[in-house]
């Protein structure tokens, strides 16, 4: 019922949205969500002596401008038939031209989600920011802007090198945050994740510069490199750089050490944009630039990606069992619920790839959410060990029942957007190159509601064990958790708010890989059928 | 407005609309939410019964036009569809029924409950979910709203947030989740087999899957419905309120996977319904040994349940195998759905009088100030008279006395298909009966006979309307004679008509004596053993090895403990003192190459000074540009 009822609502809006493209301001937006934070914050960090709360306004209108624009994007791309392709392209030279480098910004199927993702989640992660008392808030908000700029930046750009670059961009604030305003052991923390980070970076940018340099492009950007598949030299060298450097920054096990600590150590909504946003730039790398161009390297690849994610899963579900500190926990959950996506893409299928893309989605959300949650805890109770808990469903109602959401959420409860992601990747582990992955993999789904959900009875249930200050969930904190919620569900209930777009994107990815797959390894196809 | 399609949206839909409105608006406002939440049940039941009479005349069967593609992504797509027959019918009238009755029993029970409005809100998150595995057209999503089921389950149980209920709602969930790991492959593999899990399309192949494929599958069932070895979560999931007890843990939720057996028949081999009928018919012996050591109303009650699923699965596993293989003269046309038949018959009936019971119990329990030891009851019938009339009649229906008791004509049923199949599950049937009888006459005596054990009891008095009426309206169909009425729609008449095995002549015979004797001997062996208003348990002061070995309960929950706290937790710190020594430790942080760069870099950054971040930043761009523009340039 509300399939047609969606689609006649798009049909009335048609008119507007063409309108809205051809006018050219679609590409406008699409700029400004990228430029708008970083604007905000220049001009916060110039701008002379102001008041803490001119401060936070200023900031919230660097997160709500392109939380807007992304979500208007996506409704203008969801109501015209893109199939999955590229929208509001924009092209413009920066001296670097010879080398086929411009600034090169659009949105296709799979980065649109990520692109709303950005904005959802930096939105939330600015409005938990400012509802609380943080020392020198100022400067904490321009990192945090800067961070939002490289994210919406990450995901807009088609460009590879810019893709890279607004990734560091958002990077480095990171280091700052938790070297400045973590917690325990910040500057330890800091300094592993900065060096494991810009490590896995490297790899990442030798592989680019090398995969540019060996293919017969002219232009160095997502749409014109698939043109030349076929044709990249030395693409086992190139796919394993590139593995390893994604895979680091996306915490595929054993190169995941850096994530629990750093996120348990990070202030809250620094968490929440890298564990929930920055952390799916290797996958999104590995889907938008690995699979089409250099499929058949991949294949080689993929079982030792299958075996780590294996790892990612197993290994690390047990270890997050394991943990007796929340932020701990989640920490390693996110690392233990990136083996899926990892999975998602090894079985490289449409159902695999796509659900492994809902997963990223879905993934962001959700942890952005629980990373919120723990430290409204973290404020109440003034820590995340499980063992001083207790009790809080009583005291504060609201807070249990987000915090409930948001661990039925992240362990694949139907009407959550995860289930759909998690259970696309099962279903596409059985026609994978070895259908026995699926059987470990699923039995993923009893390990995480076991730390799941004794993390909300020690939480929640019982008698108090420490005094909570401050009662329930203020509303200054709960609107930003349920912009997330909402989000989690909207797309639980209907995914193909998102699922549709990159359904088409997906199978062009499959399409462009195809023919470099049967030129280069025949007898892989013949032993898959 | 009264169309099929129509009123099967309706059923499915309101619910979640009433979850929705007392989730926004009824949190705090209690009696709101209770409106809510019962108004929609009663929407629920008169449409439930709109359906039965559309289809009076007819057969029950609805499938396809509201499909709808919910999910696609290459060749995977996932439909959202409803599909009515014979089976799901009679489920859904069970369901929005009994349904109904117990939203109408809790509004007395949970009257003054602090969280009062949360167990409304979660009762009609619960029957949305329960319709929606009833009325689903395929697997995929039964088992979307398998999970949510669930996922109720567990909020309920949870409900009195102490750490028993904690306890008790993790153990639920997780232990449905290890069934759901095998359901879940077996989803898969049947849909990558048949390229789709339309429950119609499936039908119509008519090839069973693989012994273990169906086996996987059935893992689904071993979790939901408490078979053994996953049994363990439903008697504690009786911490939660009574009326959860009633509709979930009893009536229909766990008779959700003898619900989706049935609706699957066709997919099980002989060698997979070979070992669904033992299971079953060993959980049932098993559960009734365990109900004798109970001192807990409900969890007597739990152990019945166990053990009356176990009848269930049993009768559908060697009555299918039998039917399926039945060469004999006469109604054979159905003889490959007499284990779905008696399945479904015995899970109807159970669910009217196991409710009643249930129900029963929470009326004693609240009379008597939340005691639940029937050791500290006893003499309740004459304080509670409608409740002890009404949970005599239960007690008649579940030991199955005949022509009396609605179990008579269920149980006989299953009894019969057995003695074709096997003589030994028949022989095992037949002794627990004798069991269930005993055990269920324990707990009436005890309770409601004799003089009152203690103070509460002493003073307990009747429950208001709101809790006796659904008790006088389930014990209605309890009553054995209402079964034998023309009370059924045509739609539904098969399943109770056509796909049974009746018993004729001498072995109708057989049947009614074996019912006699086990029912009658039973209880009035627990009568003369126990004595009217016992306040010892005389099993554990006479005959302390058998009263042991009921209290064992083989183990079970032992074993599993024992796993986890020495296996699972031992490998979870083991395997994090691993990560955290070898990979965070010496693989990261340790490697010889890896201390030098530390070294290096960490005196770059140690000044923790944000310009230094900042430059570096900018330095290295500046760097990466001008190496990359002059490879380029040298290269080409």
């Amino acid at each position: 019922m509300s399939a047609p009822l969606t689609l006649a609502f798009l049909e009335g809006l048609r008119p507007i949205l063409e309108g809205v493209e051809s006018s050219g301001f679609s590409h406008i937006a699409l700029v400004l969500a990228v430029i708008f934070p970083l604007c905000m914050a220049i001009s916060m960090s110039l701008g002379g002596a102001m008041s803490d709360l001119f401060a936070k306004a200023a900031a919230m209108l660097g997160f709500i401008v392109p939380a807007v624009l992304s979500l208007l994007l996506a409704v203008v791309y969801y109501g015209q038939d893109y199939a999955g392709g590229y929208a509001f392209e924009i092209l413009k030279d920066t001296g670097l031209g010879n080398f086929g480098i411009y600034f090169h910004l659009g949105l296709n199927g799979i980065s649109m989600p990520l692109f709303v993702l950005a904005g959802i989640v930096g939105l939330a992660a600015g409005g938990y920011a400012v509802s609380g008392k943080i020392e020198k808030i100022r400067i904490y908000l321009i990192l945090l802007l800067v961070m939002q700029a490289g994210l919406m930046g990450t995901f807009a750009s088609v460009d590879v090198l810019f893709f890279y670059l607004f990734h560091e961009f958002a990077l480095i604030p990171t280091f700052i945050l938790i070297a400045m305003w973590g917690g325990r052991g910040r500057r330890s923390v800091a300094l592993e994740m900065s060096i494991y980070l810009t490590l896995g970076a490297m790899l990442t940018l030798a592989g680019l510069l090398l995969l540019y340099l060996k293919s017969d492009a002219v232009a160095f950007n997502m749409i014109e490199l698939r043109a030349y598949a076929s044709s990249v030299e030395n693409g086992g060298l190139i796919s394993a750089l590139l593995l390893l450097g994604f895979g680091v920054l996306v915490s595929l096990f054993p190169f995941h050490s850096w994530a629990p600590n750093g996120y348990a150590t990070a202030p809250a909504s620094n968490a929440m944009l890298h564990a929930g946003v920055l952390k799916k730039f290797g996958l999104y790398g590995l889907v938008q630039i690995v699979l089409p161009l250099l499929p058949a390297d991949f294949i080689v690849w993929s079982p030792t990606l299958m075996w780590l994610a294996l790892g990612n899963i197993i290994i690390i579900g047990f270890v997050t069992m394991a943990q007796r500190d929340l932020k701990m926990m989640l920490g390693n959950a996110s690392v233990m619920h990136m083996g899926y996506a990892f999975l998602g893409l090894f079985a490289f299928s449409a159902v695999g790839v796509g659900g492994a893309v809902l997963m990223m989605f879905a993934h962001g959300l959700s942890i952005a959410l629980l990373f919120l949650l723990a430290d409204v805890i973290e404020r109440r109770s003034g820590t995340t060990e499980f063992s001083e808990l207790g009790g809080m469903a009583k005291e504060a109602p609201v807070l249990a029942a987000f915090f409930i959401a948001a661990t039925m959420a992240s362990i694949g409860l139907p009407g959550f957007a995860n289930f759909w992601g998690e259970f696309a990747i099962f279903v596409s582990l059985w026609e994978s190159a070895t259908p026995w992955v699926i059987a470990p993999a699923v039995a993923g789904i009893v390990i995480s509601a076991v730390y799941g959900l004794r993390a909300v009875s020690k939480i929640f249930f019982g008698e108090a064990k420490a005094t909570y200050e401050g009662g329930d969930l203020t509303a200054l904190e709960k609107w930003p958790a349920l912009v997330l919620l909402i989000g989690l569900l909207a797309v639980g209930f209907w995914p193909r708010l998102v699922s549709d777009d990159v359904d088409a994107a997906v199978q062009d990815i499959i399409r462009t890989a195809e023919p470099a797959l049967a030129a280069t390894s025949q007898d892989v196809i013949v032993a898959e059928r | 407005m009264s169309d099929v399609p129509t009123l099967l949206t309706l059923i499915l839909v309101n619910p979640i609309v009433a979850a929705a409105l007392i989730w926004i608006f009824g949190r705090k406002r209690h009696n709101l939410a209770a409106g809510i939440s019962v108004l929609s049940a009663g929407i629920g039941m008169v449409a439930g019964l709109l359906i039965l009479l559309q289809v009076w005349d007819g057969k029950a069967l609805y499938g396809g036009p509201l499909q709808i593609e919910w999910l696609t992504l290459g060749s995977w797509t996932l439909n959202i569809g409803l599909y009515l027959n014979e089976i799901s019918a009679a489920m859904l009238g069970v369901v929005t029924f009994v349904g109904f009755w117990i939203h109408v029993f809790s509004l007395g029970y949970m009257q003054g409950d602090a969280g009062k409005g949360r167990f409304f809100g979660g009762l009609s998150i619960f029957m949305f979910s329960m319709l929606g595995i009833v009325l689903a057209d395929n697997l995929f999503m039964v088992f979307i709203f398998w999970e949510l089921v669930g996922f109720s389950s567990y909020m309920l149980i949870g409900h009195y947030l102490t750490d028993e209920a904690a306890a008790a709602s993790r153990k639920a969930f997780i232990v449905n989740r290890v069934g759901d790991f095998g359901f879940l492959l077996g989803i898969i593999m049947i849909f990558w087999q048949f390229g789709t899990t339309d429950l119609i399309a499936l039908g119509e192949q008519g090839v069973a899957v693989s012994t273990v494929v169906g086996l996987l599958f059935f893992c689904g069932v071993l979790g939901k419905s408490a078979q053994m070895p996953l049994h363990v979560w439903l008697p504690d999931a009786m911490a939660g309120p009574t009326p959860i007890s009633a509709l979930i843990h009893a009536a229909t939720m766990v008779a959700a996977g003898v619900f989706l057996l049935a609706r699957t028949y066709f997919l099980f081999d002989d060698t997979a319904l070979q070992v669904i009928g033992w299971i079953g018919t060993i959980t049932a012996l098993s559960a009734a040994i365990w109900a004798f050591a109970q001192r807990d109303i409900k969890k007597i009650l739990a152990y019945s349940t166990l053990s009356q699923l176990g009848y269930m699965v049993a009768a559908f596993g060697l009555g299918t195998l039998f039917g399926r293989h039945y060469h004999g003269e006469g109604h054979s046309e159905y003889a490959a759905l007499w284990g779905v038949g008696a399945a479904m018959f015995h899970l109807t009936t159970h669910a009217f009088f196991k409710a009643l019971m249930f129900l029963g119990s929470g009326s004693v329990i609240h009379a008597c100030h939340h005691e639940q030891d029937i050791f500290k009851m006893g003499g309740l019938w004459k304080k509670m008279p409608i409740t002890g009339t009404t949970f005599f009649i239960g007690l008649i229906a579940i030991a199955g006395v005949p022509f009396v008791g609605a179990g008579f004509f269920s149980k006989d049923l299953i009894l019969v298909l057995a003695k074709g199949q096997s003589a030994p599950a028949f022989y095992i049937l037949t002794f627990t009966a004798l069991l269930t009888a005993t055990y269920m006459g324990r707990l009436f005596v005890i309770t409601f006979l004799g003089k009152a054990n203690s103070e509460h009891a002493e003073h307990a008095k009747e429950t208001p309307w709101t809790m006796w009426l659904p008790l006088v309206v389930l014990s209605l169909f309890s009553v054995g004679a209402i079964w034998g009425l023309e009370l059924f729609p045509k739609g539904v008449k098969p399943l109770f008509y056509d796909y049974v095995l009746h018993a004729e002549g001498s072995e109708f015979t057989l049947m009614v004596i074996i019912s006699a004797v086990a029912s009658l001997v039973g209880i009035t062996f627990a009568y003369i053993f126990y004595g009217a208003g016992a306040s010892s348990d005389r099993l554990e002061t006479a005959v302390k090895p058998l009263w042991a070995f009921s209290r064992s309960r083989f183990f079970f929950d032992e074993i599993y403990s024992w796993y986890v706290k020495n296996t699972q937790d031992r490998v979870a710190v083991f395997v994090d003192f691993f990560d955290a020594l070898f990979i965070g430790g010496l693989g990261v942080r340790g490697s010889a190459g890896a201390t030098g760069l530390v070294g290096l870099m960490a005196r770059s950054f140690h000044g923790g000074n944000v310009a230094v971040y900042v430059w570096s930043f900018f330095i290295g761009v500046v760097v990466v540009w001008v190496i990359a523009s002059d490879a380029v340039t040298s290269l080409f």
